[in-house]
Formats: C-alpha cells, structure tokens, sequence
C-alpha cells in the first residue's frame, strides 16, 4: 500500500473544527491500483473552497484535472492524502483462502485515511464519503469507529459537496498517473503499455489484455485477477486448481468433499487417475500420514 | 499394484522400473529453479517462468525460515527456500528413450518405467498460498524422512548392539 501525505509541519487552521471529503478513483478497471484520496479544510474555509470550482472529477478534462490538483497542493488552507492500493493487493485479498471483498477493501482505505488525518492532529469534525454501496451501514461502520467525528455517507456525494469534488480529483490524478508510471513486474518481451482507461469496456483495454495474457500466468500483476472481466480468459488459458478451492463431488449429500492433491512430494507431471486427491498417506503409520508421504511405485 | 506388461524380465509379483542418474557435466542444474506451488497447472511443458515469477524477500523470519513472496494467478503466494541436505540431490526425470530393438517388442515409452536425469537441483523453494512457511508444513516435515531413513538403513555394527543389550538389558551370545 503506497502512501502519500501533505507535509507533517502543522498549518494553525488545522486546529479548528476540520471537515474533510473521501473519494475513490479506479474501483472498476480491470487493472491498476485503486487509489483513494482526500481533502480537507477548516470549516471557516468552506465558502472559499466552493469558490474553487472543483467540480466531480468525470465531469472535466484531463489538463483540467491536473491543473487544478496542482492549485491544491499549493493551496497552503487545503490539506491532501491518499491511500494507493496495489493491484497485486487487491487481487490477492480478493482471492484469499477466505476472500475479502471491494467494499470491505475500500472501507478499510477510507477508514485508513481517516485515521492518518486523525493521527496528524487535525481537528476532523465533519467527513463526507461518497459510496457505491449502502450509505447507511457504511456511516453506522465509521461512527462507531470515530464517534468524535460526523459522517456523512452519500453516493454520488463527489458532485454534492465541493470538499468531495476535490477528494476525487485528488484521487483520479494520482490513480491516472500511477498508471501512467506503472513499471511492469514482468520483463517478457512485446510488452507495451497502452493500458487504455483500465475499463473492462475500453477496447484499448480489452486488445491490451488479449497482447498480455499467457497460458500459465495469466496476465502481467498489474491485473486485477479478481474481475470477472479476466474469466472468460481464464478459460482458454492453462487451468489452475487451488487447494482453498473445494471441489464438490457429485452428489456431495454425503459431505464427501475431494480435495485437490496438490502436496505430493514427487514433482512430476504424470497423470494419475487420483491425480485430484489429496495425497494423504493414509494407512500408513503416523509419521507418514501426518507428513502426507505416499508410497509410489510408478510416477 | 501395477501388474502391466513391460518387458519379459517382469517377476508375476512386482514392477521392475530403473533411473539412470548420469553423471554428464552437461546435465542442466535447476539450483534455486525449481518452485513447490500450492496449486495444480494443468500444462506441460516450456514456460517464460523467470520473467513473470519474481519472488522478493521480505526480510522476515518466521521459525528461522527466511520467508519470501511471490504471486501466481492473482494469489499471494509466501515460502521459503530449502537447501536439500548433503547428501542428496533433487532431480527432474524423464521416460529413457527406447532402443529401436525394443519398440518392435511392443514396448512404448508411455507405459515403460525406465527413466533418466534431465536436470539436478540442490534447492526448493516452496510455498503456501496466504500462509507463512512454518517448520509444520506437511511439506517441510517430509525431509524428516532423510535422517529417519538413514538412521534405519545404517549398518549395525557388533559394538552398536552390545551397547543396544545393556541399554536394554539383554545379553546377546
């Protein structure tokens, strides 16, 4: 998880009655981090920060964007942080043996930023979140967690509050520009790094996934491997059995559950017709089945 | 057990199979190659593996292990890497390619169980999918097996069992 933060010498304003915004850029691309960020101001400052005309970062263009981020970085009343969360994160929490999903995952972001600023010495009053998912539980989630602090918890709360538009223009210019900069883990050759806007709609998307996907790896880390967009690739590419992945038997009434044999020492690529059950030693003395060592006389 | 037909030399009871472990300088050593993942890949054969598998340190030891991470497929990957005891070797086999004298016998390479060295290694780097390596893998605990099988092969010499009869208090003539 990278991180980001305003310089840590205090500014005075910030010990007054604080309000901040949280937004969220990249939470549907296929690939990338998703980057939350925030912004935040005295409340004596609001009326001047609505005057700033930061508007929810979709609706304005590219150099706009960037132009204004640039105002408030500089804008010593205005205070910023972001949390970037690593594609390789999210895929691999997404797919953990017990997963956690994206709205947990960004919870814990927002709440995370919270806290930083918190931690800062900024005196937060007011915070404002945008959400895709349900406002309500959300807001119940993040007061009980800082009950000094006033949440409110809206969808589309980045075209309601100024403080909001900021947070996501804050959050979109460092998402795009992570990707921009994005140096790919693999050192395969004909890579490129026409990412296109990450959507799983955008053909420049789409014709980058079909240049990047290989049989056995699947794609380049920079993919989240959680999509459901990567699934029909996944399909043609080579299969992969996990073990945290049970595969139910026919008529699994029985709670007979096979699992995958992955942990048999000999490394061999003989098919056996047990080839997905677990090797278990089984039958044979404790030292052995606790060990999963089985006899084999063929590989 | 496995009653196939292989060659005459077969006994009713058994399989006979053999691995030749040549001794050529040529023979590719897979030293710190050779990966233990906790997943079943369904391919064989050749694979850029070094330019999308990048394990990193972590700089942390858990239980004197010196874990590593790595991802696959989109999972968090963490192991370690074991030195195989002196001693012994790893080794990737492959089926020993039939004379011509032999195929006329009916013999395939599929289903013979002759079989020689195409690579060594002296190291595994295995790994868990989420966990921390951990001295309690049922993986790590199989090199148990080296010391106990050596300690049950070793010759037994006359003075081990003169000391084995007092410490058990039995006199052997």
């Amino acid at each position: 998880m990278g991180s980001e933060a305003a310089p840590p010498s205090l500014p005075e304003w910030t010990s007054e009655p604080c309000m901040m915004g949280i937004d969220e850029a990249g939470r549907g691309p296929v690939l990338g981090p998703m980057v939350y960020g925030c912004l935040y101001c005295s409340i004596s400052y609001k009326d001047t920060l609505s005057s700033l005309k930061f508007a929810d970062s979709k609706t304005l263009k590219e150099e706009k964007r960037e132009e204004l981020f640039e105002n408030l970085k500089s804008n010593v009343s205005i205070g910023w942080a972001v949390d970037i969360i690593d594609p390789r994160e999210l895929s691999a929490k997404m797919l953990k043996k017990t997963k956690i999903n994206l709205n947990e995952i960004s919870h814990e972001s927002a709440s995370g930023l919270v806290a930083r600023v918190l931690d800062m010495g900024v005196l937060l009053t007011e915070v404002y979140v945008d959400t895709v998912g349900d406002p309500e539980k959300y807001r119940i989630k993040l007061s009980e967690r800082y009950p000094s602090v006033k949440f409110v918890v809206a969808k589309k709360a980045d075209s309601l509050y100024p403080v909001v538009s900021g947070a996501s223009i804050v959050a979109k210019v460092t998402r795009d520009q992570a990707v921009l900069n994005w140096v790919l883990d693999e050192t395969a050759e004909n890579m490129h790094k026409k990412f296109g806007s990450g959507y799983p709609g955008d053909p420049a998307t789409k014709a980058w996934l079909d240049d990047h996907k290989h049989s056995v790896f699947g794609f380049p880390t920079l993919v989240r491997f959680s999509w459901g967009t990567c699934t029909p690739y996944f399909k043609k590419l080579a299969e992969v059995l996990w073990e945290s992945d049970e595969v139910d038997e026919e008529g699994s009434s029985s709670g007979n559950r096979r699992q995958l044999k992955l942990t048999s020492v000999g490394i061999t690529g003989y098919k056996r017709k047990s080839e997905e059950i677990q090797s278990s030693g089984k039958g044979r003395c404790k030292f052995f089945e606790t060990r999963k060592l089985e006899q084999l006389t063929r590989f | 057990m496995n009653r196939e037909k292989e060659s005459s030399e077969i006994p009713q009871n058994g399989i006979i199979g053999s691995i030749d472990l040549k001794s050529d300088e040529s023979i590719v050593d897979l030293t710190d190659k050779i990966h233990q993942l906790p997943c079943c890949i369904k391919y064989n054969g050749p694979c850029s593996v070094s330019h999308y598998f990048k394990p990193k340190q972590t700089g942390v030891d858990v239980e004197g292990l010196s874990v590593e991470e790595a991802c696959f497929r989109g999972r968090k990957l963490q192991g370690t890497k074991i030195t195989l005891p002196q001693g012994y070797s790893g080794f990737v086999l492959g089926k020993k390619k039939i004379a011509g004298k032999r195929k006329s016998e009916g013999v395939s390479e599929e289903n013979s169980n002759h079989w020689e060295m195409r690579a060594s290694f002296q190291s595994i780097d295995y790994w868990n999918h989420d966990d921390v390596p951990s001295q309690s893998d049922a993986f790590y605990r199989c090199l148990h097996w080296l010391p106990a099988a050596n300690a049950l092969h070793k010759p037994v010499s006359a003075s081990d069992l003169t000391h084995a009869s007092t410490l058990f208090g039995v006199k052997i003539d």
